[in-house]
């Protein structure tokens, strides 16, 4: 069965495009979309993208390998990214990158068996503010301890 | 004390159009637009903005960059892809204050001739872009975006394009890649942004901050803002602390003020008990301070007198018990990561550094790997397309000239004295 | 015309002249590695790096525009550190597997390491980074990740000039590498360029791989035969053998590049060669000398128009065959033989494959030659009707087939001839019924001019005398015509081209001299 947007995404492809002079600027916003619908970017979505907007699956490739919110491999249902640079490690991200991958059984990088977590370090998330940080799909949590990261998995199992 | 941006940052509803205005909001468009758009470039001129994403270019000076024809139509792209470690401002701008930004974007399209406008947003922040979309939306619906603004004939489109994670792409000409679809690689100069940037347009970048300072300069005149700094340095900046602080988080503080007030007033001080061991001022690139030597204003001239810089204001502080091998350890790897792998010395110094350093906390040092990274530091300095070679130089050389006995500590004894953890 | 000075020596350049190639015109070679004076500008690699006055930082030659009275020294220690320092940061992952690389020899690695490099690795072996090796990719290519250094000439190859893009940098930071996106090869009729523009041996030839070290080979300019389009190529021989063709710089014909089916074409200088004069009596063939071949073709010839008048006599030009010889060919049918059947036929295997770049649909390198010579494809059709009606008595064949008969047809075609003579490389149908075979040398063992679809007269030298005992056409069509009487004195191929520019309007005031390595256009066809 090969990959296609669904109708409402295929629209807000076309809104997309709308937006640029040309078709090579909707690239990122495109698998950005293709993310959303497929879950992540796999060959058939990268060669879907590819045909949509008339580039090489190499080049399409090129470009999705560049930055690292593009998932090439499947990613569970939520995305746990904790921050580990410098503010956060002052902060102990390093003890919360561990109580995670304990309290989940994976080590970062890895996603649990039943698909619901994958755990990521990630670099600078730009809320040193408020350290440790995590990312879950769209959102911050920020001031992070163990106590309140457990409440968080809590409410996600 | 004169705020130029936070001022009514603690009101929930600032981020919309209706009590932007009200509280004074796009009068300054209203009055730039009955100015002669020279004037405005003028004024920005004498109020000594200097750009807030990092390198501290003089803003108007950057705008006469752009070719004198308007044959070309010209492009402005405003830098929202804040990444620095340790700065987390412009994050502040675009939840609280997005229309600060949309105002700064029209009068500055409006003096610079501009009908387009893209503002590249950190793929991260989702919820950030949401609101500076809905604020965009409310922007047109009130007649300050789209045809003919407040009647004066001219149109402007603002476009939103979100990044997708990748540091390097807060260098102006990799952002422009990245925005034209490309791998965020920086570009060979000549050509520059302002003769040949996005689709090939001349184009000028802004940094969030920047440009959100614009109305306030409108409104009040240059020099007024000029005089809220310091020479050749004027306005507020906003300042952000982070790390084990009793408050940390985005101060608007007058160009100059003091990083020991900075820290142990702004801030509170170091929190539960600890000292100060190092500072890092402008963000992670910054070179490194020690305790002793933060009496110093936070301008960009005072910070370069003594070998480190402004920055994008990114305070981190580092408390005593930090390992500084682990700390430079984890900048490297983060400078390893985030190197677009483009050319030779960043591509492999960066690596290279980040293993050195990994080996030498691991208690795995070698007796001449201290002297290795310096030597693979004066490789990689000012021999690359971009400055991210130079950004991962800086605080390397720096940690080592200052905290030389760490390192040395590590090698020496095999392992990390500070048991190999923050 | 900005003047400056480049290590003290002042130089004038065309405005917009870079510094790299400015220093190249007074024979100072900056170190480079990503640029190409046939892509675009890169400036990754940071090895061509020189001091500009008043620039604090060192400057990228490549990209750095000569501009009046600028200083530029590319010989300080700080320029030689800077180049140092970059050929170690490309050598720390490298594999140093020059033993089994086919680049060695000719790999920009090894080159400047030995001029600026020289260095002991500073790097831990085990913290290399490792990648895929040998990865066939597609086309005529072989892809070794590990061994590359991201410079991307094959990347701006594939997005400028081919326009597909197969290639492309994934990931990035040291873990950067080049590939194809899985179950997409090389799909373009260019790829062996991408083993050429590879300044190391990531990228080798498929066909080249292990089959000889690049030092023992040398090299004769040449003009691929392998169509009307004439790509400027370097033929690379051991003793008597082609190993390869690499393109020639000629930016009139083929810039730096050459087509896939092209660079096979040397085969043919290789395999199922006729190395010795052979005559077919009673149906066997027996090697002979050249004097007996000679002596016997001439007596026939002579017989045959002294029994059944010139009009029996036949003569089959190839356009495959160089100006020089078809120059004389023309002059033998038309003077000594003095027979009007005289026409070419041409190679049309293949020709369904062509493009707007350098593949040409004619897949013979000298058919306007032929045209410009007086030599028509028409006139064949004629003569073979009259080979098929019996009329031919005796029928000379140039080349190796006759247009593209199959085995059959030309089988059957020359059983109506009592008498064939062949000139020519290759076994095949023709050289099979042939009563007399004269082996001739390939482009590659001797010298002469082809004239290419757009009537650019080029040339091509002789790397090694000819295999066997072939001979240069001019010796055999020479010695032929002489002892039918004509009393022919020409001296090599240059004296034949000297006759032809005197004789031949086309072909007016030109000379070898004149031609040079990039040739001239003949006259009346622009």
């Amino acid at each position: 069965m090969s990959l296609a947007f669904s109708e409402e995404a295929r629209a807000r492809f076309e809104k997309t495009l709308a937006r640029y002079p040309n078709r090579e600027a909707a690239i990122l916003p495109t698998l950005h979309l293709a993310q959303r619908e497929f879950g992540y970017l796999s060959d058939e979505a990268i060669q879907y993208v590819a045909d949509l907007l008339g580039f090489t699956p190499a080049y399409i490739e090129g470009v999705a390998t560049f930055y690292t919110m593009y998932n090439r491999k499947p990613v569970g249902k939520y995305h746990l990214q904790i921050c580990r640079n410098l503010s956060c490690s002052l902060m102990g991200a390093e003890h919360l990158i561990e109580h995670v991958a304990k309290r989940l059984g994976v080590k970062p990088g890895e996603t649990t068996a039943d698909g619901r977590f994958t755990l990521s370090t990630v670099e600078c998330l730009g809320s040193c503010g408020t350290a440790p940080v995590m990312q879950v799909n769209d959102d911050y949590y920020e001031s992070l301890s163990e106590e309140s990261i457990e409440g968080l998995l809590d409410r996600l199992l | 004390m004169e705020l130029v941006l936070t001022t009514h940052f603690g009101n929930d509803r600032y981020r919309h159009v209706d009590t932007y205005v009200r509280l004074g909001g796009y009068a300054a468009l209203r009055k730039a637009i009955s100015m002669p758009k020279e004037e405005i470039v003028e004024e920005v001129k004498k109020a000594n903005l200097r750009g807030r994403g990092g390198a501290g270019f003089p803003a108007g000076v950057k705008w006469g960059f752009l070719p004198k024809d308007l044959s070309r139509p010209r492009i402005l792209v405003i830098n929202a892809d804040e990444g620095e470690p340790g700065t987390f401002k412009d994050r502040l701008i675009m939840s609280r204050g997005p229309h600060l930004m949309i105002e700064g974007i029209v009068i500055t399209c409006y003096a610079l001739t501009t009908h387009t406008c893209y503002i590249y947003i950190r793929g991260e922040f989702v919820r950030e872009a949401d609101i500076v979309q809905e604020a965009i939306d409310e922007a047109y619906a009130e007649g300050y975006l789209g045809r003919n603004i407040l009647g004066s004939g001219f149109d402007l489109d603002v476009t939103i394009h979100l990044g997708a994670g990748a540091y390097i792409c807060g260098e102006e000409t990799s952002l422009i890649n990245s925005l034209e679809g490309k791998r965020g690689w920086p570009r060979v100069k000549p050509p520059f942004p302002a003769s040949v940037g996005v689709f090939g347009q001349p184009t000028i970048v802004n940094n969030v901050e920047t440009i959100a300072d614009i109305p306030w300069i409108v409104t009040h005149g240059g020099e007024k803002f000029a005089s809220l700094g310091v020479e050749k340095d004027g306005g507020t900046r906003l300042i952000c602390v982070s790390g084990p602080v009793k408050k940390p988080g985005v101060y608007e503080l007058p160009v100059g003020t003091s990083l020991h007030s900075i820290i142990y007033e702004h801030a509170g001080g170091l929190r539960d008990g600890k000292t100060l061991k190092a500072v890092i001022p402008g963000g992670s690139s910054t070179p490194v301070l020690r305790a002793n030597e933060i009496d110093v204003p936070f301008d960009f001239e005072s910070l370069q007198k003594i070998g480190t810089m402004a920055g994008s204001g990114g305070v981190i502080v580092i408390p005593e018990g930090t390992c500084m091998v682990r700390s430079l350890s984890v900048l490297m790897n983060f400078y390893a990561h985030e190197s677009c792998g483009q050319c030779t010395p960043c591509r492999e110094g960066c690596g290279w550094l980040a293993r050195i350093l990994r080996r030498i906390e691991d208690g795995e040092g070698r007796e001449e790997d201290v002297e290795l990274i310096l030597g693979v530091c004066d490789n990689m300095l000012g021999r690359t397309i971009c400055p991210l070679a130079d950004a991962a130089v800086m605080p390397a050389q720096s940690f080592i000239w200052k905290f030389r006995e760490e390192f040395d500590q590590h090698i020496q004894e095999a392992k990390c004295p500070y048991g190999n953890r923050f | 015309m900005p003047n400056f000075t480049i290590n003290g020596v002042a130089v004038t350049v065309p405005q917009g002249t870079t510094i790299l190639e400015a220093a190249k015109t007074v024979g100072i070679e900056i170190p480079h590695y990503c640029y190409h004076p046939k892509l675009s500008i890169a400036g990754n690699c940071r090895m061509c790096l020189v001091e500009v006055e008043k620039f604090p930082k060192l400057q990228i030659a490549c990209n750095t525009v000569v501009t009046e009275g600028m200083v530029v020294k590319s010989n300080t220690e700080k320029v030689r550190q800077a180049v140092t320092g970059v050929l170690e940061f490309l050598l720390i992952h490298h594999p140093i597997d020059c033993p089994i690389c086919d680049q060695a020899g000719e790999c920009g690695l090894q080159v400047y390491y030995m001029k600026y490099g020289l260095h002991k690795s500073r790097h831990a072996l085990e913290d290399k980074v490792h990648k895929k090796k040998v990865q066939d990719i597609g086309g005529q290519i072989i892809l070794d990740a590990e061994r590359c250094i991201l410079c991307s000439r094959c990347i701006r190859f594939l997005q400028e000039v081919t326009h597909t893009s197969e290639l492309e940098f994934f990931q990035r930071a040291d873990h950067s590498e080049i590939s194809i996106f899985p179950g997409k090869p090389l799909n373009n009729n260019y790829t062996g360029n991408l083993a050429d523009i590879c300044p190391v041996g990531a990228l080798t030839s498929k066909d080249f791989r292990f089959r000889c070290r690049v030092w023992l080979l040398r090299g004769a300019k040449s003009i691929c035969p392998g169509c009307a389009n004439g790509c400027n190529v370097e033929a690379h021989f051991k003793g008597d053998i082609l190993y390869r063709f690499q393109p020639r710089q000629n930016d009139e014909v083929n810039q730096t590049w050459m087509c896939d089916p092209g660079r096979l074409e040397y085969k043919k200088a290789n395999e199922a060669r006729l190395l010795t004069p052979v005559v077919r009596e009673g149906g066997s063939p027996q090697a002979t000398s050249w004097e007996a071949v000679l002596s016997a073709v001439a007596f026939r010839l002579w017989e045959t128009v002294e029994k059944n008048g010139p009009e029996s006599v036949a003569v089959i030009a190839s356009p495959q065959f160089s100006n020089e010889e078809l120059y004389l060919t023309r002059k033998l049918a038309d003077e000594v033989l003095r027979t009007p059947n005289l026409g070419f036929s041409p190679r049309t295997l293949g020709n369904e494959v062509s493009d707007d770049f350098l593949i040409k649909p004619d897949k013979n390198p000298n058919t306007r030659g032929a045209r410009l010579l007086g030599i028509s494809e028409e006139k064949f059709e004629d003569i073979v009707g009259k080979i098929a009606g019996g009329k031919v008595k005796a029928l000379l064949v140039f080349g190796n087939s006759i247009a593209d008969f199959f085995e059959g047809e030309t089988e059957l075609l020359l059983a109506n001839v009592p008498f064939v003579v062949q000139v020519g490389t290759n076994e095949g149908a023709v050289s099979r019924a042939a009563h007399a075979v004269l082996p001739s040398a390939s482009f590659v063992e001797q010298g002469g001019t082809f004239t290419n679809h757009a009537g650019r007269v080029q040339r091509f030298w002789m790397g090694f005398p000819p295999r066997g005992k072939a001979r240069n056409g001019i010796e055999i069509i020479s010695g032929l015509a002489n002892r039918l009487g004509a009393g022919w004195k020409f001296a090599g191929e240059s004296s034949v081209f000297r006759a032809i520019a005197q004789s031949e309007g086309p072909f007016a005031g030109m000379s070898y001299e004149s031609l040079g390595e990039s040739g001239q256009v003949a006259g009346g066809t622009e």
